[in-house]
């Protein structure tokens, strides 16, 4: 048969008579180009096309077809999912580790989507113990903690006002454990070229209260969260002059860091509140789900933080915020302080600070 | 100016008179130019139907003629390329795909994958199974271990 020829301009194409030509002339041809079974797409593409989705996608067309699992389940898919550096990032675990997840341990694992599994749940040590490194499971984004050791923790290396301490449920070697203090100041920074980019992350003070911890009930201590240049640093804004529960103003939040003492202090300000000796029992039952539903003027519209469990041993409260554009080297800044009360805290055990992706 | 002129050959023996720059962005055909001696009719694909290579040939058209030099010429092609995908129905859809992976032409490929990606995203696997028009080949046990194995993705 003589081929029908159509030719393809530089310039020109008519899409529009092309395509009335094709409705006129063709009917849909099972055999050709029409309605068929797409169960002979190729593995290598149904696993391009899985890679392109999330990790939630991928795990979930598991259960579509044997061709789906065998594709989800495909190094190429994990391997997209685990940030691009995760190699270097594991060359860079510590050997000296408490854990077993120590580098060369990293090797055994079977598959990428294994491996992937396991730094979601298990985070690993990095730079000499310093911070550690997990994946955000959904998103397989970054997530560091900077360990205690690693902040800039005022008389943190005064034995009578701060002391290092090893815990079983820490994942440093040492946390910090406040003896007691009047200045409370805790700074962190961190280069955000080692975040993913293209992400809003938060910051998170990792700690717990001790029995018997006091001191924060008011006012609470004001975190902040900057990215700048390091070429051109600017100092945290601690805007004094401005009553504290104005400081989001400038950026900054206040947060408090120990349920109890708040909620003490919720009660004082609430004088229908039942006798004090009740309030110990009661608070942790009033604050474990959800937010803290009493009303205070330092409540207003959210602007006050209070920790909330881990799940793993540890509260966290969390500083601020901040979009990581990527590229350019910036840093993040990270400041918690309570420096205006004057007064002694104590019973604080300080783990690190976390920089994670925000939930959506 | 006179370019160079190459003859495809779908597998409906239909013709399409393209240049030569835009061919060789499918490396197949790059190397089949190479390679063979051509089909007195043309460069012959046999498993490219007329249907899916006039969508295939318009793509390589636009991104041959268009060297994106600057971010406003970037858009003006992402633009475009929305505007392609945004005619083509779900069929035609799988069979560009099938055609980009035969024809080895990366930039099409990542746009038809990235384009049932996004239908995907969210979807249930019955919902799945439909878009793909795929059977489900697994006993109902088979499937239900390997729904537990990745429980936290149906929660």
């Amino acid at each position: 048969m003589k081929p029908k020829t159509r030719v393809h301009n530089r310039e020109v194409l008519d899409l529009e008579e092309a395509e009335a030509e094709f409705t006129q002339e063709e009917e849909i041809d099972p055999k050709n180009g029409g309605m068929r079974n797409f169960y002979c797409l190729p593995e290598g593409c149904v696993a391009n096309i899985i890679s392109l989705t999330s990790p939630r996608d991928a795990c979930r067309s598991s259960a579509v077809s044997s061709v789906f699992k065998s594709a989800a389940e495909s190094d190429i898919v994990w391997e997209r999912f685990l940030p691009s550096d995760y190699e270097d990032i594991i060359s860079r675990s510590s050997s000296g580790s408490r854990s077993s997840s120590s580098g060369h341990h990293l090797n055994r694992f079977s598959s990428k989507k294994e491996l992937y599994f396991y730094l979601c749940e298990h985070p690993i040590l990095i730079d000499g113990g310093t911070k550690s490194f997990r994946v955000h499971k959904s998103s397989g984004k970054k997530i560091y903690m900077i360990g205690a050791k690693e902040l800039s923790i005022v008389w943190g290396g005064t034995p009578q006002y701060w002391r290092w301490t090893s815990l079983p449920e820490a994942r440093f070697p040492e946390v910090a454990e406040l003896i007691r203090v009047c200045w409370l100041e805790i700074k962190g920074k961190m280069d955000t070229r080692i975040l993913s980019p293209e992400t809003a992350y938060t910051a998170n003070l990792v700690m717990k209260s001790v029995k018997g911890a006091y001191g924060f009930e008011h006012p609470p201590a004001e975190a902040s969260v900057k990215v700048t240049s390091t070429t051109d640093i600017t100092t945290i804004n601690t805007d004094d002059g401005v009553d504290w529960w104005m400081a989001n103003d400038q950026g900054g939040r206040s947060v408090y860091l120990d349920r109890a003492c708040a909620m003490r202090r919720h009660f004082q300000l609430a004088p229908a509140a039942v006798a004090p000796h009740a309030v110990r029992n009661k608070e942790l039952a009033s604050y474990g789900h959800g937010r803290p539903t009493l009303l205070t003027r330092w409540d207003i519209a959210g602007l006050v933080q209070f920790p909330w469990s881990r799940g793993d041993g540890w509260m966290e409260v969390e500083m601020g915020e901040f979009y990581n554009v990527g590229g350019d080297q910036r840093e993040v800044q990270m400041s918690l302080t309570e420096i205006k009360g004057g007064h002694w805290k104590a019973g604080l055990i300080v783990q690190g600070i976390e920089l994670r992706p925000k939930n959506k | 100016m006179s370019t160079k002129k190459i003859t495809l050959l779908s597998s409906d023996r239909e013709q399409f008179i393209v240049d030569e720059a835009v061919a060789i962005q499918s490396q197949t055909i790059k190397n089949l130019i190479e390679d063979t001696v051509p089909d007195e009719d043309g460069i012959p694909l046999p498993v490219v139907h007329s249907r899916i290579l006039a969508k295939v040939t318009e793509y390589l058209t636009k991104h041959a003629n268009y060297k994106p030099h600057n971010d406003a010429a970037k858009e003006e092609l992402k633009n475009w390329d929305v505007k392609f995908l945004g005619k083509l129905d779900n069929n035609t859809l799988f069979d560009l795909i099938l055609a980009a992976n035969y024809l080895d032409i990366k930039g099409l490929l990542d746009l038809t994958c990235q384009a049932v990606a996004d239908l995907m995203k969210g979807m249930s696997v019955e919902e799945v199974r439909k878009l793909f028009n795929i059977e489900n080949d697994f006993t109902p046990e088979e499937e239900e271990a390997v729904r537990k194995e990745n429980q936290w993705a149906f929660d």
